[in-house]
């Protein structure tokens, strides 16, 4: 597969401060998620692809070009800052218009546009209020919804949940979800949130310090484990008891019980345990590592995993 | 794609059927239509300039300050019309030209405190929000670079300046022309007065839109820049002219050639190769036309470069 995005022994200095550090990756179609701490060198890595920074060496290229030898380039890409861009006193169909404008589109289409994409972010019926008065949560759909506006074959989302209560970060996830699976656009993300990336992204590159640390599927860094999750709908307590007199080892949480084994047996006294508690079955299945775990793991922070840099 | 299936119809009666219609939410649709690239972003930059400076498709407080400055001198324009006018029906032809009468070459001498006011409020409103609000990060992520948002927001202010020294100029003159009992008459011997008040109305909107768009550029908070405009422009007057009075001789012509609202206005009386009521008695008005001149490019081409050479480099 092309890839839409390439940085090649990318570096930038600032002065004695180095925010990358000759940093090579490719992204293709689909959600990839830089992840990092704050100071990883996300942010830069997003504003060099863009040309808004020139990076000390190497090379970065978007849509097969360096943005800042083709400006062009920039009417087929959409770019969420991380913090506040939205002007309080003008109407978010009048801004998004404008912004569409910006991007090149003609002031017909422009308007045509801004109001499709406002409708596609949960805005169209707010479409004529001052931006003033919008919730935290609007306007990152209002700052989202002008990445898309002429619709770009790529977004570049800088800390979208940023700021959010946990509603409007799971609301704005799933428009970050929808924008691939359904508007086709491809998404860079990124965020210093490990649980944001696990569920939205297929791939990560996890920077730290300026460097590239990790990169990949996200599955093949959450792979499944020998643990079967089962979550069920009642008697969990009677089904405990089930399980531990087949001789199963069974711990639980708020979420489920984790039965510990790989062999095919343990499926069978699961089964047996679940007829003998009449516990009505919801999920089950092998468990999958989280990327809390792989860093938990690993140590307090990212260092332990600069032994499994891919190339 | 259609999905006949999320239709939502009106509930109205038979009357109102025939204006019944139908939604369907047809998905996400990609664009294939023209992409006008870096010209149609700077149009688009441009435009929002005129609107904001206008304070057009925005609330009544955003139209109050800009139309009531327009209001004033379009004003100052109809009195002296109309005074002009008074005399030469009343008492007779050639009164107005008799007496001295304030005409063209004056206007922009007396309304100069009042178009620089308005350009210290106004000018900083293009530039000191979109930084303060960020917005200047959306802009600098699209097919636009930082001299074509500077480049396109100081067309748009000079553009809106054009228009606010022009128009009480235009009334003006359709006022002489209708006070005079042969117009056709007044236009015929007076049409230099037009490409003059043209030029000279140019070189102060030039002017006043460098010095106000680069105190701008300096500040994200527009009542700063309001502020320290009106200050300079205010406080150089009295100062230069009592300094410039009590030293006398080239000295004090220099330090009055400091007196920033008149560098314009020695435009506007080179270009009607009269003084204006304004800078009749200013020592600067006693250098030579080349020196007026220069001093007045020097005054707007330097800080337009400043200007340009901060925006050509910024990034978010």
């Amino acid at each position: 597969m092309e890839a839409l995005l390439a940085a090649e022994n990318l570096s930038k200095h600032y002065k004695d401060v180095v925010a990358l550090n000759d940093v090579s990756f490719e992204i293709s179609d689909g959600i990839t998620g830089i992840l990092g701490e704050n100071g990883a060198g996300k942010s830069t890595a997003i504003k060099i692809f863009l040309g808004l920074l020139q990076p000390t060496s190497g090379s970065a290229t978007i849509l097969g070009e360096n943005v800042s030898e083709n400006i062009l380039v920039r009417s087929r890409l959409g770019y969420m800052p991380e913090h506040d861009c939205l002007p309080s006193n003008v109407t978010a169909a009048e801004f998004l218009t404008h912004m569409a404008e910006v991007s090149g589109l003609p002031p017909a289409h422009a308007r045509s546009r801004a109001a499709d994409t406002l409708r596609h972010a949960g805005l169209f019926e707010e479409r004529y209020r001052s931006m003033g008065g919008y919730s935290t949560g609007m306007k990152q759909r209002v700052k989202i919804a002008q990445a898309l506006v002429h619709d770009p074959a790529i977004v570049l989302l800088d800390e979208p949940t940023a700021g959010l209560d946990p509603a409007g970060r799971e609301e704005m996830l799933e428009l970050v979800r929808k924008t691939h699976r359904e508007f086709g656009i491809s998404i860079l993300f990124s965020s210093h949130l490990m649980a944001d990336v696990e569920r939205t992204c297929d791939r990560i590159v996890v920077l730290q310090g300026g460097q590239l640390v990790q990169s990949g599927e996200v599955k093949s860094f959450t792979e499944e484990t020998e643990t079967v999750f089962i979550e069920v709908d009642s008697n969990r307590d009677e089904l405990v008891t089930a399980l531990e007199k087949r001789g199963v080892s069974v711990t639980a949480d708020v979420g489920g019980l984790y039965v510990e084994g790989s062999d095919e047996t343990v499926y069978d006294h699961v089964r047996d345990a679940l007829v003998e508690a009449e516990s009505p079955l919801r999920r089950m299945g092998p468990r999958r590592r989280a990327l809390t775990e792989i860093f938990e793991r690993e140590g307090d922070d990212f260092s332990g995993l600069t032994k499994g840099v891919e190339s | 794609m259609t999905t006949p299936g999320n239709s939502v119809e009106g509930q109205r009666g038979e009357s109102s059927r025939a204006a019944e219609g139908t939604v369907f939410d047809i998905g996400y649709q990609h664009y294939d239509g023209p992409r006008e690239g870096r010209n149609r972003a700077r149009l688009s930059v441009f435009k929002d300039g005129l609107k904001v400076s206008l304070g057009l498709g925005r609330g009544p407080k955003s139209k109050i300050l800009p139309w009531m400055f327009i209001g004033v001198l379009v004003l100052v324009a109809l009195i002296m019309a109309l005074v002009a006018g008074a005399g030469d029906r009343l008492v007779g032809d050639g009164t107005a030209e008799a007496l001295d009468l304030p005409s063209h070459s004056d206007f922009y001498g007396i309304a100069s405190i009042i178009l620089f006011v308005f350009a210290a409020i106004s000018a900083p409103e293009l530039l000191c929000p979109d930084r303060r609000d960020g917005v200047i990060n959306l802009y600098l992520a699209r097919p636009l670079t930082g001299s074509d948002y500077i480049v396109a927001r100081w067309f748009s202010f000079f553009t809106v300046m054009l228009l606010v020294v022009w128009l009480p100029q235009i009334i003006l003159l359709t006022g002489l022309a209708m006070g005079d009992p042969k117009p056709s008459d007044y236009l015929t011997e007076n049409w230099l007065d037009i490409p003059r008040f043209l030029g000279a109305g140019a070189a102060i909107a030039a002017y006043t839109t460098t010095l106000a768009m680069l105190t701008a550029g300096f500040t994200t908070r527009r009542a700063y820049a309001s502020a320290f405009l009106v200050g300079l422009f205010v406080i150089t007057t009295p100062f230069t002219t009592g300094l410039a009075a009590e030293i006398g001789g080239t000295t004090g012509q220099w330090i009055s050639m400091f007196n920033l609202s008149n560098i314009p206005v020695h435009v506007n009386d080179v270009i009607f190769r009269e003084a204006s009521e304004v800078t009749a008695h200013a020592p600067a008005a006693n250098f030579d036309n080349w020196i007026l001149v220069s001093w007045f490019f020097a005054w707007t081409l330097v800080p337009a470069g400043i200007l340009w050479s901060r925006y050509r480099r910024l990034s978010p």
